[in-house]
């Protein structure tokens, strides 16, 4: 078995002061080096407050998150920065380039961030990255002036830029139509292959979640069912995911059906 | 380049409009104090050089005991006035002590007393001054002067006022006769005439050698007083009481006392310029504070990014205070050139009709150095609130609402 790179302990999150709302109910996970896992479930089940804790972008009410045992909850505010700068690749929803960069840029920005100045060995990185996601003409545009899946290429180039050992996707196709969402599955894959990469992603897409190696779904809070499909033929890993996101069909694949296994 | 400058810099150069209206704002400010600053510099110098620029700030006269011989300094009966004795004595020690003082400019004894100039039967009451024309030129700026003649005083030549030779029709190398106090009468030769720019002086003053004035009047080796020019003339009477401590016997008065209401009117005018560049810098500091405060809110997407991304609270408000020292500076090299565009067109607007400006406006380097750096100081501080908003900035809450 390989290493555990992140886990968590009875991890509990409640919002608000005077009204509380409790959206995790103590999530016990263990995510392995090399893992390429999906976290499903529907709206309100805490997907993306669980994504940000382990991100290190929000904190637990109580229990623990531990990166290579390392505890976030004794780490400063600014040790949690460099360590979201080194250690994790962050890619949402919105791709959140920052429009007044080029393409080039966006991916060097983390880094800048780190305090690299921008030249010979992280540029050259960069652009392989904007290589590997199919970029490479596209160095010097505005990310204005990208098409919404070349801005999400971009943005998985961003978060590969300082080899991170995780990348963190919430719904990162969930803007993107089907092709497109096709084409950074691939990408994912080719990242979780090639590079080595740990991937965990938030996805409302079956698809995705049905081709990942392992599904994490939440109910109410708390994991619901952790499996793994590699043993399961895509078939069943769909139909495994399909409920999921269609209430009404348990057995029918949401989104026009057998299309969408590849 | 840290990546906040970086950050900084593009966020600025990509939000043009906005940029380039707070730029003009502060430029327009900056001008504005640039220019209030030279012009009220500009009419105080003036009107100072023409109430004291050629005529002492401070003169030093004996005082009781002073005199090297004080029994026959006292009151003394001359003719049938009394006189309160203010002669110098002992003053070349007083002239040497003066000269060493680095505050002062201009150093120049004089020895003098009335007459009356005897023309054509009538008398025309004249002040001979007698001085070290070199010194005195430190002060008066005589030989400069010279409407006619040469500026020469030796043997019994005489210098004369342009008024006083026009009135009486004398010209250069005319011989006068001046009756002096004790009944005497002297004969000068005029060797030139002199314009002070001043018609009181013009019409009454005769200026001749020190040695001679001395002769003349029964000082002996003393002389009347010693005139003193200051560097800062604001300085005047500090330096008359440091030289009345220095000098025991002494007395030092100075432009300052005779000159009370043109001074409190030149600091009050001082203060109200003062009041109005104040203001115009709290205009630019809320102005700057306003945009950059509205810029965070607008770019508050990308500082989540970029905190997400690994970069600290810290980093976060220094890309706004950054912006705000960036607009500051830039702002205010604007303003320094436009400020000096302004102080162009006044010169050449005041003087289309005589050709020559109404007064000089000389902008320093100086006064503009600080105000440029005052506005860069302010803007800064004025990025300080939003540059703390943008510090609290949660990543998540951007991340999440898209």
């Amino acid at each position: 078995m390989a290493e555990i790179v992140l886990e968590t302990k009875e991890l509990k999150k409640v919002y608000g002061t005077q009204v509380k709302t409790q959206v995790l109910h103590g999530i016990d996970l263990a995510v392995r080096k090399g893992e390429f896992a999906s976290i499903i479930g529907y709206s309100g089940s805490g997907k993306s407050t669980l994504l940000n804790i382990l991100g290190a972008l929000d904190k637990p009410t109580s229990g623990q998150v531990l990166f290579r045992g390392m505890d976030f909850g004794k780490m400063t505010e600014n040790d949690l920065a460099a360590f979201r700068n080194e250690n994790l690749g962050f890619i949402f929803q919105f791709h959140h380039l920052l429009p007044e960069f080029t393409a080039l840029e966006n991916v060097l920005i983390p880094t800048w961030i780190r305090g690299g100045r921008g030249r010979g060995k992280d540029v050259k990185k960069a652009k392989e990255l904007l290589d590997l996601v199919g970029l490479s003409e596209f160095l010097n545009k505005k990310s204005t002036n990208l098409s919404g899946g070349q801005q999400q290429r971009v943005a998985i180039a961003r978060a590969l830029v300082n080899e991170p050992a995780l990348l963190l996707g919430d719904e990162p196709t969930g803007n993107l139509d089907s092709d497109t969402t096709d084409q950074i599955y691939g990408l994912f894959r080719t990242i979780n292959e090639e590079l080595g990469t740990t991937l965990l992603i938030v996805t409302h897409n079956d698809h995705i979640a049905a081709k990942s190696d392992r599904v994490v779904e939440l109910t109410d809070g708390k994991v619901s069912r952790d499996y793994s499909n590699l043993e399961l033929g895509a078939e069943d890993a769909f139909r495994q995911v399909a409920p999921v996101y269609c209430k009404f069909c348990p057995h029918q694949p949401a989104h026009g059906g057998q299309s969408h296994l590849l | 380049m840290g990546f906040e400058w970086k950050v900084a810099l593009r966020f600025l150069k990509e939000g043009r409009g906005q940029t380039l209206f707070i730029l003009l704002g502060i430029a327009v400010g900056v001008s504005v104090q640039v220019f209030l600053n030279t012009l009220i510099t500009g009419l105080q110098d003036n009107l100072i050089d023409q109430t004291v620029g050629t005529s002492p700030h401070v003169w030093v006269s004996g005082r009781n005991g002073f005199q090297e011989t004080p029994l026959e300094a006292s009151n003394v009966i001359r003719g049938n006035f009394l006189e309160k004795d203010t002669d110098l004595g002992g003053w070349e020690v007083v002239e040497q002590v003066l000269e060493e003082r680095k505050d002062l400019t201009a150093v120049s004894p004089v020895a003098e007393g009335s007459g009356n100039l005897v023309k054509g039967g009538l008398a025309v009451p004249v002040l001979l001054r007698g001085i070290d024309l070199e010194k005195a030129d430190g002060i008066y700026r005589i030989s400069g002067r010279m409407v006619s003649g040469s500026p020469s005083l030796e043997g019994n030549q005489v210098l004369v006022g342009l008024d006083l030779a026009r009135e009486n029709e004398i010209g250069t190398g005319d011989v006068v006769q001046v009756a002096l106090p004790d009944g005497s009468s002297q004969s000068f030769t005029v060797s030139g005439i002199f314009d002070l720019g001043n018609g009181t002086l013009n019409g009454s003053w005769i200026f001749l050698d020190l040695g001679r004035a001395q002769r003349l009047f029964g000082l002996g080796d003393r002389i009347s007083k010693i005139e003193l020019q200051v560097a800062d003339v604001f300085q005047a009477e500090a330096v008359a009481d440091s030289v009345e401590g220095r000098l025991e016997g002494v007395l030092a008065e100075n432009w300052i006392e005779s000159n009370a209401s043109l001074l409190s009117a030149l600091q009050s005018q001082g203060s109200s310029s003062l009041l109005i560049q104040v203001f115009v810098l709290l205009a630019i500091t809320l102005g700057i504070s306003s945009v950059l405060a509205v810029s965070v809110v607008q770019k508050s997407k990308q500082l989540g990014i970029l905190k997400a991304m690994g970069a600290r609270n810290a980093s976060a408000s220094r890309i706004f205070l950054y912006q705000g020292a960036l607009l500051g500076i830039g702002g205010a090299l604007l303003g320094i050139g436009l400020g000096i565009g302004l102080i162009r067109m006044f010169l050449w607007g005041t003087a289309i009709q005589t050709g020559v400006p109404l007064f000089p406006l000389d902008p320093t380097l100086e006064s503009m150095a600080v105000i440029g750096a005052i506005a860069t100081v302010a803007s800064t501080l004025a990025a300080l609130l939003p540059a703390k908003r943008s510090s609290k900035l949660n990543p998540v809450e951007v991340i999440r609402n898209g």
